[in-house]
Protein backbone atom coordinates (compact mmCIF):
# COMPACT_ATOMS: atom_id res chain seq x y z
CA UNK A 1 0.00 0.00 0.00
CA UNK A 2 1.88 3.23 -1.11
CA UNK A 3 1.47 6.93 1.13
CA UNK A 4 -0.23 9.48 -0.33
CA UNK A 5 2.97 11.46 -0.58
CA UNK A 6 4.52 8.26 -3.08
CA UNK A 7 1.30 8.77 -4.70
CA UNK A 8 0.99 12.85 -4.72
CA UNK A 9 4.94 12.78 -6.24
CA UNK A 10 3.91 10.30 -8.47
CA UNK A 11 0.78 11.76 -9.40
CA UNK A 12 3.10 15.13 -9.88
CA UNK A 13 5.26 13.55 -12.29
CA UNK A 14 2.38 11.83 -14.46
CA UNK A 15 3.08 8.20 -13.27
CA UNK A 16 -0.27 7.17 -12.27
CA UNK A 17 -3.06 5.85 -15.17
CA UNK A 18 -5.70 3.85 -15.10
CA UNK A 19 -7.92 3.63 -11.98
CA UNK A 20 -5.11 4.20 -10.01
CA UNK A 21 -5.03 7.82 -11.53
CA UNK A 22 -9.02 8.67 -11.12
CA UNK A 23 -8.87 7.01 -7.36
CA UNK A 24 -6.19 9.41 -6.59
CA UNK A 25 -7.35 12.39 -8.15
CA UNK A 26 -10.65 11.97 -6.63
CA UNK A 27 -8.71 11.95 -3.15
CA UNK A 28 -7.11 14.59 -4.39
CA UNK A 29 -10.18 16.74 -4.78
CA UNK A 30 -11.65 15.84 -0.97
CA UNK A 31 -8.55 16.50 1.37
CA UNK A 32 -7.06 19.95 -0.86
CA UNK A 33 -8.69 20.59 -3.87
CA UNK A 34 -6.99 24.35 -4.25
CA UNK A 35 -3.41 22.85 -4.46
CA UNK A 36 -4.45 20.53 -6.97
CA UNK A 37 -4.09 23.18 -10.41
CA UNK A 38 -0.90 24.80 -8.94
CA UNK A 39 0.63 21.24 -8.23
CA UNK A 40 -0.39 19.90 -11.57
CA UNK A 41 1.30 23.48 -12.95
CA UNK A 42 4.72 22.63 -10.99
CA UNK A 43 4.45 18.81 -12.80
CA UNK A 44 3.99 20.33 -16.50
CA UNK A 45 6.81 22.78 -15.28
CA UNK A 46 9.19 20.19 -14.50
CA UNK A 47 8.19 17.69 -17.06
CA UNK A 48 8.95 20.26 -20.17
CA UNK A 49 12.50 21.86 -18.37
CA UNK A 50 13.93 18.57 -17.05
CA UNK A 51 16.91 19.05 -17.94
CA UNK A 52 19.33 21.50 -16.07
CA UNK A 53 21.70 23.92 -17.97
CA UNK A 54 25.47 22.83 -18.21
CA UNK A 55 27.65 24.94 -16.17
CA UNK A 56 30.96 25.66 -17.54
CA UNK A 57 32.55 26.46 -15.08
CA UNK A 58 30.99 25.04 -12.27
CA UNK A 59 33.77 26.00 -9.33
CA UNK A 60 33.51 29.84 -10.14
CA UNK A 61 29.28 29.78 -9.94
CA UNK A 62 29.88 27.74 -7.01
CA UNK A 63 32.59 30.73 -5.39
CA UNK A 64 30.10 33.52 -6.66
CA UNK A 65 27.12 31.65 -4.82
CA UNK A 66 29.01 31.19 -1.70
CA UNK A 67 30.41 34.71 -1.66
CA UNK A 68 26.89 36.15 -2.34
CA UNK A 69 25.63 34.22 0.73
CA UNK A 70 28.70 35.30 2.77
CA UNK A 71 28.07 38.69 2.04
CA UNK A 72 24.12 38.62 2.80
CA UNK A 73 24.52 36.76 6.00
CA UNK A 74 27.87 38.70 7.79
CA UNK A 75 29.36 36.18 10.63
CA UNK A 76 28.78 38.08 13.99
CA UNK A 77 32.13 39.51 15.13
CA UNK A 78 33.45 39.01 18.03
CA UNK A 79 33.66 41.18 21.00
CA UNK A 80 37.03 40.95 22.45
CA UNK A 81 36.96 42.58 25.55
CA UNK A 82 39.20 42.03 29.34
CA UNK A 83 35.68 41.91 31.51
CA UNK A 84 37.18 38.94 33.69
CA UNK A 85 34.80 37.15 36.38
CA UNK A 86 35.62 37.68 39.77
CA UNK A 87 36.47 34.62 40.74
CA UNK A 88 39.39 34.77 37.46
CA UNK A 89 40.38 38.23 39.10
CA UNK A 90 40.64 36.69 42.59
CA UNK A 91 42.49 33.94 40.92
CA UNK A 92 44.91 36.20 38.89
CA UNK A 93 45.61 38.58 42.18
CA UNK A 94 46.34 35.47 44.45
CA UNK A 95 48.98 34.40 41.64
CA UNK A 96 50.80 37.34 41.25
CA UNK A 97 51.12 37.92 44.86
CA UNK A 98 52.47 34.78 45.59
CA UNK A 99 55.34 35.37 42.16
CA UNK A 100 55.66 39.06 43.88
CA UNK A 101 57.07 37.14 47.15
CA UNK A 102 58.66 34.64 45.94
CA UNK A 103 60.75 36.88 43.64
CA UNK A 104 61.30 39.20 46.99
CA UNK A 105 62.54 36.57 48.97
CA UNK A 106 64.79 35.14 46.45
CA UNK A 107 66.28 38.36 44.71
CA UNK A 108 65.39 41.46 47.48
CA UNK A 109 65.51 39.58 50.62
CA UNK A 110 69.16 37.98 51.08
CA UNK A 111 70.71 41.30 50.31
CA UNK A 112 68.65 42.99 53.13
CA UNK A 113 71.29 43.03 56.24
CA UNK A 114 69.03 41.79 59.07
CA UNK A 115 69.53 44.45 61.55
CA UNK A 116 71.00 42.91 65.37
CA UNK A 117 68.32 44.19 68.03
CA UNK A 118 70.55 45.13 70.83
CA UNK A 119 68.82 47.37 73.17
CA UNK A 120 71.63 47.47 75.93
CA UNK A 121 72.82 50.95 76.13
CA UNK A 122 74.62 52.31 79.25
CA UNK A 123 77.27 55.39 78.08
CA UNK A 124 79.38 56.68 81.07
CA UNK A 125 79.70 60.76 80.24
CA UNK A 126 82.21 61.82 82.84
CA UNK A 127 84.50 60.35 85.95
CA UNK A 128 86.63 61.96 87.95
CA UNK A 129 88.48 59.90 91.80
CA UNK A 130 89.26 62.06 94.64
CA UNK A 131 92.55 59.83 95.45
CA UNK A 132 95.63 60.58 93.14
CA UNK A 133 95.97 56.58 93.52
CA UNK A 134 93.11 55.97 92.33
CA UNK A 135 92.06 55.64 88.42
CA UNK A 136 88.82 54.87 86.91
CA UNK A 137 88.56 54.61 83.11
CA UNK A 138 85.39 53.90 81.48
CA UNK A 139 85.41 50.58 79.10
CA UNK A 140 82.87 49.81 76.44
CA UNK A 141 83.54 46.57 74.61
CA UNK A 142 81.58 46.85 71.39
CA UNK A 143 81.79 43.26 70.64
CA UNK A 144 79.96 41.83 74.02
CA UNK A 145 77.34 45.26 74.25
CA UNK A 146 78.75 46.07 78.21
CA UNK A 147 79.83 49.00 79.74
CA UNK A 148 81.95 49.17 82.87
CA UNK A 149 83.54 51.58 84.95
CA UNK A 150 87.10 50.45 85.56
CA UNK A 151 88.54 51.30 88.95
CA UNK A 152 91.98 50.79 88.91
CA UNK A 153 94.51 51.38 92.14
CA UNK A 154 92.06 50.19 95.26
CA UNK A 155 93.42 48.47 97.92
CA UNK A 156 93.50 44.32 97.77
CA UNK A 157 90.36 43.72 100.46
CA UNK A 158 92.37 40.30 102.61
CA UNK A 159 90.15 37.27 103.28
CA UNK A 160 89.47 38.72 107.12
CA UNK A 161 88.00 41.16 105.56
CA UNK A 162 83.95 40.44 105.97
CA UNK A 163 82.11 41.61 102.94
CA UNK A 164 78.85 40.93 104.37
CA UNK B 1 34.60 76.03 77.30
CA UNK B 2 37.09 74.81 75.37
CA UNK B 3 39.76 76.00 77.01
CA UNK B 4 38.75 74.56 80.34
CA UNK B 5 38.81 70.75 79.02
CA UNK B 6 41.96 71.42 77.09
CA UNK B 7 43.25 72.16 80.53
CA UNK B 8 41.91 69.90 82.10
CA UNK B 9 43.16 66.70 79.50
CA UNK B 10 46.60 68.62 79.41
CA UNK B 11 46.98 68.26 83.29
CA UNK B 12 45.16 64.64 82.80
CA UNK B 13 47.96 63.47 80.73
CA UNK B 14 51.30 65.11 82.97
CA UNK B 15 49.72 63.90 85.69
CA UNK B 16 49.31 60.36 84.00
CA UNK B 17 53.48 60.88 82.57
CA UNK B 18 54.28 61.85 86.03
CA UNK B 19 52.72 58.72 87.81
CA UNK B 20 54.19 55.94 85.01
CA UNK B 21 57.68 57.49 85.49
CA UNK B 22 57.50 57.64 89.46
CA UNK B 23 57.24 53.85 88.84
CA UNK B 24 60.45 53.39 87.42
CA UNK B 25 63.44 52.05 89.83
CA UNK B 26 66.57 51.30 90.67
CA UNK B 27 68.41 47.96 91.34
CA UNK B 28 71.91 48.09 92.72
CA UNK B 29 73.90 45.22 93.72
CA UNK B 30 77.29 44.41 94.95
CA UNK B 31 78.70 41.24 92.93
CA UNK B 32 81.74 38.56 93.80
CA UNK B 33 83.07 37.48 90.69
CA UNK B 34 85.30 34.30 91.03
CA UNK B 35 86.99 31.45 89.24
CA UNK B 36 86.13 28.02 90.66
CA UNK B 37 86.04 24.16 89.70
CA UNK B 38 82.13 23.89 89.54
CA UNK B 39 80.55 27.60 89.38
CA UNK B 40 77.33 28.34 90.96
CA UNK B 41 74.28 28.98 88.78
CA UNK B 42 74.03 32.53 87.89
CA UNK B 43 71.62 34.56 89.70
CA UNK B 44 68.64 35.29 87.43
CA UNK B 45 69.12 39.59 87.78
CA UNK B 46 72.24 38.83 85.77
CA UNK B 47 71.13 36.22 83.47
CA UNK B 48 70.80 38.61 80.72
CA UNK B 49 74.14 40.04 80.52
CA UNK B 50 76.19 36.77 82.63
CA UNK B 51 77.75 35.22 79.10
CA UNK B 52 78.93 39.24 78.84
CA UNK B 53 80.29 39.21 81.90
CA UNK B 54 82.28 35.90 81.51
CA UNK B 55 83.84 37.24 78.40
CA UNK B 56 84.33 40.68 79.98
CA UNK B 57 85.84 39.86 83.36
CA UNK B 58 87.03 36.44 82.56
CA UNK B 59 85.83 34.82 85.84
CA UNK B 60 83.35 31.90 85.53
CA UNK B 61 81.08 32.54 88.53
CA UNK B 62 79.05 35.69 89.99
CA UNK B 63 77.40 35.73 93.59
CA UNK B 64 75.17 38.39 94.81
CA UNK B 65 76.72 39.79 97.77
CA UNK B 66 73.62 42.44 98.66
CA UNK B 67 71.34 44.11 96.86
CA UNK B 68 68.96 47.24 97.09
CA UNK B 69 65.96 48.53 95.05
CA UNK B 70 64.44 51.98 95.28
CA UNK B 71 62.44 54.12 93.37
CA UNK B 72 63.74 56.63 91.45
CA UNK B 73 62.21 60.51 90.32
CA UNK B 74 63.56 63.26 88.45
CA UNK B 75 66.11 65.60 90.33
CA UNK B 76 65.49 63.35 93.45
CA UNK B 77 68.83 62.43 95.46
CA UNK B 78 68.99 58.57 96.96
CA UNK B 79 70.90 56.60 99.18
CA UNK B 80 71.62 53.01 97.38
CA UNK B 81 73.02 50.63 99.85
CA UNK B 82 73.01 46.99 98.54
CA UNK B 83 75.90 46.12 101.50
CA UNK B 84 77.61 47.70 104.43
CA UNK B 85 80.79 48.48 103.18
CA UNK B 86 79.37 49.83 99.74
CA UNK B 87 76.87 52.36 99.04
CA UNK B 88 75.94 55.11 96.28
CA UNK B 89 74.56 58.40 96.12
CA UNK B 90 72.39 58.58 93.38
CA UNK B 91 70.89 61.75 91.15
CA UNK B 92 68.58 60.85 88.01
CA UNK B 93 68.02 62.89 85.54
CA UNK B 94 65.10 61.82 82.59
CA UNK B 95 67.67 61.33 79.76
CA UNK B 96 66.50 62.79 76.33
CA UNK B 97 68.97 60.84 74.13
CA UNK B 98 67.09 58.24 71.59
CA UNK B 99 68.74 55.62 72.75
CA UNK B 100 68.34 55.95 76.35
CA UNK B 101 64.58 55.11 75.63
CA UNK B 102 63.34 57.05 78.47
CA UNK B 103 66.02 55.91 81.15
CA UNK B 104 68.18 58.10 83.05
CA UNK B 105 71.77 60.34 83.35
CA UNK B 106 72.56 59.75 87.09
CA UNK B 107 75.36 61.57 88.52
CA UNK B 108 76.56 58.57 90.85
CA UNK B 109 79.00 58.76 94.04
CA UNK B 110 80.59 55.35 95.24
CA UNK B 111 81.89 55.25 98.29
CA UNK B 112 83.41 52.29 100.13
CA UNK B 113 84.00 52.43 104.07
CA UNK B 114 82.94 56.48 104.15
CA UNK B 115 85.60 57.13 101.73
CA UNK B 116 84.60 58.28 97.92
CA UNK B 117 86.04 56.46 95.13
CA UNK B 118 84.76 57.84 92.17
CA UNK B 119 82.09 60.36 91.02
CA UNK B 120 80.35 59.87 87.68
CA UNK B 121 77.84 60.66 85.31
CA UNK B 122 76.26 57.61 83.04
CA UNK B 123 73.28 57.36 80.98
CA UNK B 124 71.06 54.36 81.76
CA UNK B 125 68.61 52.95 79.06
CA UNK B 126 66.21 50.36 80.51
CA UNK B 127 67.39 47.34 81.74
CA UNK B 128 71.08 47.95 80.32
CA UNK B 129 73.02 47.51 83.29
CA UNK B 130 76.31 49.32 84.29
CA UNK B 131 79.08 47.75 85.98
CA UNK B 132 81.81 49.21 88.10
CA UNK B 133 84.96 47.66 88.82
CA UNK B 134 85.42 47.53 92.18
CA UNK B 135 88.82 46.32 94.96
CA UNK B 136 89.94 42.86 94.42
CA UNK B 137 89.31 41.07 97.48
CA UNK B 138 90.43 37.65 98.85
CA UNK B 139 87.88 35.81 97.80
CA UNK B 140 87.80 37.01 94.28
CA UNK B 141 86.51 40.52 92.32
CA UNK B 142 84.29 43.01 93.31
CA UNK B 143 81.68 44.34 91.04
CA UNK B 144 79.42 47.14 91.54
CA UNK B 145 76.18 46.87 89.27
CA UNK B 146 73.77 49.40 88.65
CA UNK B 147 70.21 49.02 86.35
CA UNK B 148 67.14 51.07 85.99
CA UNK B 149 64.01 49.14 85.80
CA UNK B 150 61.12 50.02 84.00
CA UNK B 151 57.62 49.60 85.65
CA UNK B 152 56.58 46.49 85.27
CA UNK B 153 53.41 46.13 83.25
Amino acid sequence: MKTFEERYTAWIDGKLSGSELACFERELDATAPPDKASAQQLGDLLRHHSDAPALPNADFFTHQIMHRIASENPEPQRRRSWSWSIPRLAWAGALSLLLAGALFKTIILPDVPKPVVDPYFAEIVDVRTFDPNISATPVYNPKDNVTVLWIEGLDYLPASYKLQ
Amino acid sequence: MTVKILRSALFLILLASVSARAEDKIWSAVVIASNVGTPREAPTQLLPVINRLKRVFGYNQFEILGSTTTTIDDQVERWLIPTEHFWLNVKARHASAKEARGGYLLNLQLFHDKRQLVETEAKLAPDSPLFIRGPLHARGQILIVLQVQPPAN
